[in-house]
């Protein structure tokens, strides 16, 4: 029998856990802080109006616990398992080398051009929502893209030249 | 316009999926949630606001009984004051009433 709330978790459990999985780069961590965010979801069910205030209140949620771990783990360093070929997803596209090189990237950004940037490529948002989501201006937002695809682009000329 | 790096990261930050099991995991916990009703955002309110008045009733009567020894201090030296005030106006009547007989 599936529930209202079941339901809830099926069609939000990809985006929430990946949020966590990119802010972090570790599988186990970010299955954690999804269940937190889904148990917290279910507590506060009753003051969400609509599915796009959850979808917004899931992002802003999961984003904040993601910041909140990784502050706790800035001071407690942990070794990462999971910064290794290991997750492979089923659905990904492009290349895999690619794709992990500019994921350690984005994780290797401060904290709050980390998220913009989740926002915007994983998520595929605007700077208008990131902004609501992030409490922060839009100039903020869009500076915080700027400069992470100025530094990720160096980055990975640099890296390529290397490589050569 | 979108350029190859931000093609390349749309693909490096596609959504994934969590491991078999997740929402049966997440649903498991909520029951257990259910279970401890101390986890309920009502009953931490409640618990909150029981604790706080917990602690006004506290501050309320320990300021009370800090007025009532300031009072009864006051009163103690009032006490003496007056007594003392009492002890030298029997000593000049005292010396007055001498005073007259001689």
């Amino acid at each position: 029998m599936s529930t209202p709330f079941a339901e809830l978790v099926r069609e939000h459990q990809s985006m929430v856990f990946s949020i966590a999985y990119h802010f972090l780069r570790d599988r186990t961590v970010a299955e954690e802080i999804a269940q937190d965010v889904f148990l917290k979801l279910f507590r506060n069910l009753d003051s969400l109006e609509s599915p796009a205030h959850v979808t917004f209140w899931l992002r802003r949620v999961t984003v904040h616990r993601a910041v909140d771990y990784a502050r706790k783990r800035q001071r407690r360093p942990e070794i990462a398992l999971e910064d290794t070929a290991e997750l492979r997803d089923r659905h990904e596209t492009g290349d895999p080398m690619l794709n992990r090189r500019l994921q350690a990237l984005v994780q290797s950004l401060p904290e709050k051009p980390r998220s913009v940037m989740i926002l915007r490529y994983q998520e595929d948002l605007m700077p208008e929502e990131i902004a609501r989501i992030l409490d922060m201006p839009v100039r903020t937002v869009k500076s915080h893209l700027h400069r992470s695809l100025a530094m990720l682009r160096e980055k990975m000329e640099r890296s390529m030249g290397g490589s050569r | 316009m979108m350029d190859d790096l931000e093609r390349q990261l749309g693909d490096a930050l596609g959504r994934k999926e969590p491991s078999a099991g997740f929402e049966h995991r997440v649903l498991a916990a909520v029951e257990r949630s259910k279970k401890r009703p101390w986890f309920s955002p009502r009953f931490q309110w409640a618990a909150a606001i029981a604790a706080s008045l917990v602690m006004i009733a506290g501050v309320v009567r320990y300021r009370e009984a800090e007025e009532r020894a300031a009072g009864e201090a006051a009163k103690l030296k009032l006490e003496l004051a007056l007594k003392i005030t009492s002890e030298k106006l029997q000593k000049i009547q005292d010396r007055v009433n001498q005073g007259n007989q001689e």
